[in-house]
């Protein structure tokens, strides 16, 4: 007997209190069927409400990507087919959404020789977004009429709605025109440099011929105007010096000339050239070294240049009756960065150099800028500290040069600590 | 018989850079045997006057002091002239260079008077600084 079987057709034929159970069940089953329906219709509203708020996002989406026209903001595929193509895309390449829209891919756009000279294809794009989860980098994007322009191109993967990876976004900025102007800016530095450091030797080669002179002695007041010219010529010199660095660091054109360094000595060499300006500013000076030479190979000149650097700024941002402490160490590094005396499994060997000063200290939400050049704090400016802000920035490019890593604890008002960490 | 004082060229677009080098060549114990502006110039005056030494700035019209070094090295007659290269430029990469082109030397600009002294006599003396 089945189910339905079960149920005869009327209630007429059954005994009354079989009939009563069975209207009971009827208006039980009835009103489970009224709930499910109206279950059923709030359900109803609830998926066209969804559905509609779907819709909407999607064309908040749209629109949002359709209002972007100054970048491109290209989607493709797990395989580089084009899915998705902006109005930013459309300006910056010249072909419209129609022509490229799962007819074409992101390879198609890029200058193939670059392409293959990083190892061809689509892998070469997306191969560090894959490992990173996130690639910036300037590319040549070739447009319809042939032009080839450089962009600076976002790369992130991109996942369905279950999560699976179902392709790349692509957001491109033009750089061409700011690119072309970062190289002319640097060749303008890179030529004014070069200039001015000719008639400067002219300045202090025959300022040195008077200072020097057996046979006509200066007076002390004339030596001593004479050692303020041959000063600031000296300090013209270091600012030459610093941009040509800079510009060099920027174009890469900068090169170590590695040989091995003693950093007590390069040390020893930072406290003697701050030693005037820190006399003079009523600042104390104090070495810290160990009693054995520490030796690493590096560009003794640069790594020079840095600790001059981490020096002068220290004396500098330091008040009369302040003091700074030069402090080397060698040590083991743990990846995580923590510095340790002895050597543990997963631990490099390092040197480390401190820079200690009792100074006006950094405020902390300035410290993220502190290597970008030209940057300059505003205890610095508030106290008339003298620079032009390119110290840090090539003292990082220095230090990052030699694989090294340069870090930075302040507290306004109570000092800085400017920390060299050196592979050795 | 006192022996001749060494003979040196100098070669400098800056004339009052070539009077600094003039007075280092002569504080040297040397003789300045041809000043010239240019690097065409440098030749000729190589070629003419045979010097021991050329003291070359680097950036000059006609040929740069790197070309003159070149186009000295490469003359038997003239290769035998000892070279000091003068250059504002002052990366290690600039005085590679000037050592790939035959340089003995390479004085960085600005540089000392009494450095250069030192450079141009032992440069004359027959030696490498």
């Amino acid at each position: 007997m089945t189910a339905v079987d079960a149920f005869p057709p009327t209630t007429d034929a059954l005994p009354l209190d079989d009939a009563g159970l069975l209207r009971a069940e009827v208006a039980r089953l009835t009103g489970e069927r009224d709930a499910l329906r109206a279950q059923m219709e709030r359900r109803d509203v609830e998926l066209e409400t969804a559905t509609r708020m779907l819709a909407a996002r999607a064309q908040t989406m749209t629109s949002v990507i359709d209002a972007v026209t100054e970048q491109s903001i290209i989607g493709t595929d797990v395989d580089g087919v084009v899915r998705v193509w902006n109005p930013g895309a459309e300006k910056l390449l010249g072909r419209p959404r129609a022509d490229v829209v799962r007819k074409q891919r992101i390879t198609d756009f890029h200058l193939a020789e670059e392409l293959a000279a990083a190892g061809g294809g689509l892998s070469a794009l997306v191969q560090v977004a894959l490992a990173e989860g996130r690639d910036v980098r300037d590319w040549t994007y070739v447009t319809a009429t042939g032009e080839e322009r450089t962009v600076s191109v976002a790369v992130t993967p991109r996942s369905d709605d279950s999560g699976e990876h179902a392709g790349w976004n692509f957001v491109g900025t033009d750089m061409t025109e700011a690119r072309a102007a970062e190289r002319l800016k640097d060749q303008f530095v890179s030529l004014i440099s070069h200039e001015l450091r000719t008639p400067l030797s002219a300045i202090l080669g025959y300022l040195e011929l008077v200072l020097d002179d057996p046979d006509q002695p200066l007076t002390d007041e004339q030596r001593s105007y004479l050692s303020i010219v041959e000063r600031n010529a000296q300090r013209l010199l270091r600012l030459v010096g610093d941009l040509l660095f800079t510009a060099q660091v920027e174009a890469g054109r900068f090169t170590l000339q590695p040989e091995d360094v003693d950093l007590s000595a390069v040390l020893r060499g930072a406290e003697e050239t701050a030693r005037v300006a820190a006399t003079a500013g009523g600042v104390r000076v104090d070495l810290e070294l160990p009693a054995e030479a520490l030796v690493v190979r590096g560009d003794a000149v640069r790594l020079g240049q840095a600790c001059d650097n981490l020096v002068s700024n220290a004396v500098k941002f330091t008040p009369a009756g302040g003091r700074v402490t030069l402090t080397l160490r060698a040590g083991w590094q743990h990846a995580d960065g923590r510095f340790g005396d002895r050597e543990l499994p997963g631990t490099a060997p390092v040197v480390r150099i401190a820079v200690r000063d009792t100074g006006y200290g950094i405020p902390a939400a300035e410290l993220d800028q502190l290597f970008t050049r030209f940057f300059r704090a505003s205890t610095a400016r508030r106290n008339a500290v003298k620079g032009v802000g390119l110290g840090l920035s090539i003292t990082k490019a220095i230090t990052t040069a030699h694989g090294g890593t340069l870090d930075v604890a302040s507290v306004e008002g109570r000092g800085t600590t400017f920390t060299l960490t050196l592979p050795r | 018989m006192e022996r001749a004082a060494p003979r040196v060229l100098v070669a400098d677009d800056e004339d009052d850079i070539r009077g600094l080098v003039r007075l280092a060549v002569r504080r040297a114990g040397c003789t300045v045997v041809a000043e010239v502006a240019d690097g065409l110039a440098a030749l000729d005056a190589a070629r003419t006057a045979v010097p021991d030494l050329a003291v070359l700035d680097v950036s000059m019209p006609g040929a740069t002091g790197l070309e003159v070094c070149a186009a000295l090295r490469a003359d038997a007659d003239l290769s035998g002239i000892r070279v000091l290269l003068l250059s504002a430029g002052a990366s290690a990469d600039d005085v590679a260079r000037g050592l790939a082109a035959g340089a003995d030397s390479y004085l960085a600009k600005p540089f000392s008077v009494a450095g250069l002294v030192t450079r141009v006599r032992e440069l004359a003396a027959g030696g490498t600084a």
